[in-house]
């Protein structure tokens, strides 16, 4: 469990956690044991009251074995939000799963609720978001005529509807920078990450960091870019239909590879594009069957 | 009696559609983003017995700095 991995990131924030469903204590208490996780409170809502309380009880549960289960509005709901194998009574009670940060006085400074029930934010990616540093995990480093390149990933390993992130922390060499974005207008190329995917894999838009309105005097122009060391954020979330779970159920280890494109310039004479070829490698957990009764 | 006749019919009616199913065309889209407390909005409180059968409240788990609670669909499946 990912939270007990990341508890003493999250407590060296200030941060209390705890982690709410409606399994009776008896089941926690297996589950936790078979799980190792010693220090993540495991709360039992097993009447579903707090869920209630907190407006996030999933009544698609209840609509999908109700008398309405046949309409197809129904039927598409419960696929979004309960089961993608379709409804259950064993579903009854579950919350729409998500994420509430709260300040000292317990109001809420930021949440992370999904709209497909399988996709989830990783309890690093959630740190990211928060600006918390954390381990990641390193991967390759390298370093071109222009930039030293450290890429790293924010778990070690992956699954069915996993919402994480690949990192690039670049550092331009002496009097050395790239060009971030609203430079492509002047006709530079933008540093940029693409990604070969497999079609069970979604990336949203690449998180570039504040840029530096750069006076180029060759050519008395300005524009953006990046002279500090900066890291850009690539988030990405593994698709959780039956279909990707079915291509992610083959595979030991998910192997991303991309390129860092870029263009440099020092303050006399600009370089020619670069592509830097990138590789992160993900441990895929299948999803846990084990039950506790 | 006329009048008695109509009453009943328009009555029976009321109870029909009453008693039918909701009608799933009239069936709110879910906003997930838009559920539970929003930013700025406090959480309720609560009582609920942990996996060594300790009772936590929003209090005994708070760190110095706040708290993230996770909801999970379940630990069982």
């Amino acid at each position: 469990m990912e939270l007990q991995e990341r508890f003493t990131e999250l407590r060296a924030q200030g941060l209390g956690i705890a982690a709410i469903s409606y399994d009776t204590e008896e089941v926690l208490a297996a589950f936790a044991q078979r799980r190792g996780i010693t220090d993540v409170p495991l709360l039992s809502d097993d009447d579903s009251a707090v869920i209630r309380a907190f407006g996030i009880y999933n009544h698609v549960a209840e609509e999908g074995i109700g008398e309405n289960k046949d309409d197809a509005a129904v039927k598409a709901d419960v696929e979004k939000y309960v089961s993608v194998f379709g409804a259950n009574p064993m579903i009854v009670g579950t919350p729409f799963p998500g994420t509430f940060v709260v300040d000292r006085d317990g109001r809420v400074t930021s949440r992370f609720f999904e709209e497909f029930y399988r996709e989830r934010n990783t309890a690093a990616n959630i740190m990211l978001k928060l600006g918390a540093p954390i381990s990641g995990i390193s991967g390759s480093t390298g370093e071109t005529p222009h930039l030293d390149i450290a890429a790293s990933q924010s778990n070690p390993d992956i699954t069915v509807g996993s919402r994480f992130h690949l990192a690039l922390d670049i550092t331009p060499k002496p009097n050395m920078h790239v060009y971030a974005p609203g430079a492509s207008e002047l006709g530079y190329r933008v540093i940029d990450l693409q990604l070969d995917t497999p079609d069970f894999i979604r990336t949203l838009p690449i998180q570039y960091p504040p840029s530096e309105n750069y006076y180029f005097e060759p050519l008395d122009e300005r524009a953006e870019v990046f002279m500090q060391p900066f890291q850009l954020i690539q988030e990405i979330v593994v698709g959780g239909s039956p279909e990707a779970a079915e291509q992610l159920a083959q595979l030991d280890v998910l192997t991303l590879t991309g390129r860092l494109d870029y263009q440099a310039c020092d303050d006399k004479v600009c370089f020619n594009p670069v592509s830097v070829p990138l590789t992160w490698t993900l441990t895929v957990n299948q999803l846990d069957r084990q039950r506790a009764r | 009696m006329k009048h008695c006749l109509s009453a009943l019919i328009i009555g029976t009616c009321i109870l029909f559609v009453m008693q039918a199913p909701a009608n799933t065309q009239d069936r709110e889209e879910i906003d997930v983003a838009s559920l539970g407390p929003q930013v700025g909005e406090r959480i309720p409180e609560f009582a609920i017995p942990d996996q060594n059968g300790t009772v936590q409240t929003l209090e005994s788990i708070m760190g110095e700095e706040g708290a993230m609670i996770v909801f999970h669909r379940s630990a069982d499946w």
